[in-house]
């Protein structure tokens, strides 16, 4: 069926998670573990960059809901970049815009977790 | 005449031998001595004619013992001793008295041919055990060589009888016997059931063979020296004794035979009982193969197997699991021990490889060398498991001495591991068609508890038209929605959406349901009922599970309808052939439990006027997919509202049913979709048709 990638890259002390393809049920445990390595590693300070991502389902949200406590219970978060429309709306209609940072671009994310290492 | 012999029944062959016997007792009874030259003949003709057909009956009999060989040689040797005994005996306590070979008394007669009897039985019992062992393992039945000899045996009894009458013709009795002992040395020769003994069979082999060949010895040379019994028989037949005393040479010449050759398999024996075990234990594997789909099971038996066949002191099994080697079996080897030894071998090395591999000892670094040493292994055989060219994992045997694996150990390692690989294959594909089974059981579950859960019909008033749509996927995706009577003129309302799918999903609904049925009853607005609902609902959902809805109160005489949204598709409203959604703020039931949750949401009051035409619905609608993975989106839900606007809403539902079938019908529902469609009409046309 449709494919799924993810590409982890650090950028600063930021991890930058990139998705491409389809996140659905099937595709949503490598998803996972990516995330179980990043926090095994003390990484907690995530931006997921939605840019090549074409579709997600309510398994694929359910993914970020279940690290992004972990996330912020050690001073990080996840943060999301670069998101098409249809998918931005699927979050929008959920109301994930009151509980997660959006950005246009992904350096923009990267900053903010920046700028928040320097007030700390 | 063999032939035709062949084809009687059993029963028929004894019912033959016993009445011949029979016949030659009565014979034996009216005519004592042997006194006339027809006497004689017709006393020799009947007696060969017993121990052809009492051999034919034995011959039957034996042959089912044909898979012991050892059972039939100790048959014949109980009745070689049986005989010796008898001939000793009797000489021992009857020599003095040589009346009783006159075999005038009418009793004396009766037990001297009772005796004689005994001989007969024995030696066509003995007989018949030679010819068995003579056709075991015999690929080609040569049995024209045996039945030559036996024709010559018959041949010199009888003509040594003549003999009796007329010594001149001695020669003939002498050449027959004479053929008959080259034959019966020729035919000795075979033996080659002796290879197919084990180990501890031969050995006892050896034993029984020497002394029963000194047992036939012995029977021998007291026959040819003349004692009272030889009298007795003599007397009684002729060729009776001939027969005893080829049958005596037979034996000694054949246990002899048997006993060198035993001794010369002796050394191979070991080798042969190991080749042995490795077909039989491969035939064993082959079968828990097609029986046993536990896999742990068959892991156990496959090392177990090859640690005794390849004569290594442990094996283990490992296997491919997600990249990495998991240990899957043991045997003679700790767990750590296995692990530390696989740790040890550099893997990358062997991923090309189908051959078995030897590792020994000073193929390791130094470092990785001390997990071997530690263990006192010296010498590792590795095997691929490989099906269809996929590696599984790896069989392992390990040697404690010096001795090296040599190419038989190698190939049995390696067919070991064959056998393993499809038993691993085998024991996946089992698993998998059992937990898809489940899971459609699964599903079946759930299923029913979504019908159950769901209302089997609308409500009805008189201004508010209902019409409702569901379509469960085949997964069951954990869609919702319900009616309340709140109060006289105010009808709650509910769809929602769990996410996740299957029993999971179907169990979360039902706990939905009761939170809104009891909610409804005791909390007027809207958000405050979501509120709460949020809050009970805390306890049970996983972190990564949310539940989309919304809820509304109708008021159904004043057309109102006061509602919130917490995360769910919009309202999609048709006034005057236009479309317009409602999306009142609302985070999603199960995303957030602090007051962000509350703030989140708005409560939208909407008037309603006649005509006016409410969709509600789940994502399972505009996500529907085309084979191009198109959805099929709000815009051409909207587009079908407007198009159809004038019909009865019972056909407006099924005109989109239609639509989204039309569109999707290329591509599986992979969500359920559900559809709740509200029309305000106040007409007196109850259909609320215009």
């Amino acid at each position: 069926m449709a494919d799924f990638n993810v590409n982890v890259r650090g950028v600063g002390s930021v991890n930058v998670i990139e998705l491409n393809g389809y996140l659905d049920a099937h595709t949503a445990p490598m998803l996972e573990s990516t995330f179980n390595k990043l926090i095994e590693e003390n990484n907690f300070r995530v931006v997921v960059n939605f840019e090549t991502l074409n579709y997600i389902s309510s398994a694929g949200l359910g993914v970020f809901m279940a690290y992004v406590e972990t996330m912020r219970d050690n001073k990080g978060d996840i943060k999301f970049s670069n998101m098409q429309d249809n998918v931005y709306n699927i979050f929008d209609l959920l109301g994930f815009p009151m509980l997660y940072e959006f950005f246009k671009d992904e350096s923009e994310a990267v900053e903010k977790f920046n700028e928040q290492g320097l007030n700390k | 005449m063999i032939k035709l012999l062949s084809q009687l029944s059993r029963a028929r062959k004894l019912e033959n031998s016993i009445f011949l016997l029979i016949v030659l007792f009565v014979y034996k009874i009216i005519f004592p001595t042997l006194s006339s030259v027809p006497i004689l003949i017709v006393n020799e003709l009947l007696l060969l004619s017993v121990i052809f057909f009492i051999i034919a009956y034995t011959d039957d009999f034996i042959s089912d013992k044909i898979d012991s060989p050892i059972a039939i040689v100790l048959n014949v040797g109980i009745l070689t001793a049986v005989l010796f005994f008898i001939i000793s005996l009797s000489s021992a306590l009857f020599e003095e008295s040589a009346a009783l070979t006159e075999g005038a008394d009418f009793i004396i007669t009766i037990l001297l041919t009772l005796l004689a009897f005994v001989f007969v039985g024995s030696l066509t019992y003995i007989f018949s055990g030679f010819r068995s062992l003579f056709f075991l393992r015999q690929k080609k039945e040569p049995k024209k060589l045996f039945n030559i000899m036996m024709f010559l045996i018959f041949l010199a009894a009888f003509s040594s009888a003549i003999v009796k009458m007329d010594s001149s013709t001695e020669y003939i009795y002498n050449t027959f016997y004479v053929l008959s002992i080259i034959l019966i040395s020729f035919n000795s020769l075979r033996v080659s059931w002796i290879a197919f003994l084990i180990k501890k069979q031969k050995l006892y082999l050896l034993i029984i063979s020497i002394v029963l060949s000194a047992l036939f010895a012995f029977n021998f040379a007291l026959i040819i020296s003349d004692v009272f019994i030889i009298r007795v028989l003599s007397g009684f037949s002729p060729s009776l004794l001939t027969f005893l005393n080829l049958i005596m040479l037979y034996g000694l010449i054949y246990f002899g035979v048997i006993f060198f050759t035993t001794l010369f398999h002796l050394p191979t024996a070991e080798a042969f009982d190991r080749k042995a075990e490795e077909v039989s234990s491969l035939i064993d594997l082959s079968k828990l193969i097609t029986q046993v789909f536990d896999f742990k099971e068959l892991a156990d038996t496959v090392t177990k197997m090859t640690t005794k066949v390849s004569n290594s002191d442990s094996a283990w099994l490992v296997i491919s699991k997600d990249g990495s080697l998991e240990l899957a079996s043991i045997n003679n080897i700790g767990y750590l021990e296995a692990d530390e030894i696989i740790d040890a071998i550099d893997w990358s090395k062997f991923d090309n490889n189908n051959e078995v591999t030897l590792l020994k000892k000073n193929n390791f670094s130094k470092a990785k060398g001390a997990a071997l040493k530690k263990n006192h292994f010296d010498c590792i055989a590795l095997a691929p498991l490989k099906v269809h060219n996929k590696l599984s994992g790896y069989l392992l045997a390990g040697r404690k001495d010096n001795y090296e694996f040599d190419s038989d150990d190698k190939k049995s390692i390696g067919a070991f591991a064959d056998y393993a690989a499809v038993a691993l294959e085998n024991a996946k594909l089992f698993k998998e068609s059992i937990e898809k089974e489940r899971l459609e059981k699964e599903l079946d579950v759930a299923r029913e508890i979504q019908y159950k859960i769901i209302p089997s019909k609308t409500p009805e008033f008189e201004k508010l038209k209902i019409s409702a749509l569901f379509i469960p996927a085949f997964e069951v995706g954990g869609d919702y929605y319900d009616f309340f009577e709140v109060d006289k003129n105010k009808m709650g309302f509910v769809i929602a959406d769990v996410s996740g799918k299957g029993i999971s999903a179907a169990f979360i609904m039902a706990e939905v349901k009761g939170i809104f049925e009891s909610l409804s009853r005791l909390i007027d607005s809207p958000k405050e009922l979501l509120v709460n609902a949020n809050e009970i609902l805390k306890n049970s959902l996983d972190s990564k599970t949310f539940v989309t809805a919304i809820y509304g109160v109708f008021d159904t005489e004043k057309g109102k309808l006061l509602f919130s949204r917490v995360g769910h598709t919009p309202v999609h409203v048709l006034r005057n052939n236009n479309v317009k959604r409602l999306t009142p703020g609302g985070i999603g039931l199960g995303l957030d439990y602090t007051d962000k949750f509350s703030k989140s949401i708005k409560e939208m009051e909407f008037d309603l006027i006649n005509d006016d035409i409410l969709v509600f619905y789940t994502d399972g609608v505009t996500e529907s997919q085309d084979e191009n993975n198109n959805d099929f989106g709000t815009d051409r839900l909207d587009k079908l509202l407007v198009e159809n606007s004038d019909k009865r809403i019972e056909n407006l539902s099924n005109e989109i049913m239609k639509e989204i079938t039309v569109f999707s019908k290329n591509k599986a529902q992979h969500d359920d979709i559900t559809m709740v469609i509200f029309k305000w009409n106040l007409s007196k046309n109850k259909n609320g048709e215009n």
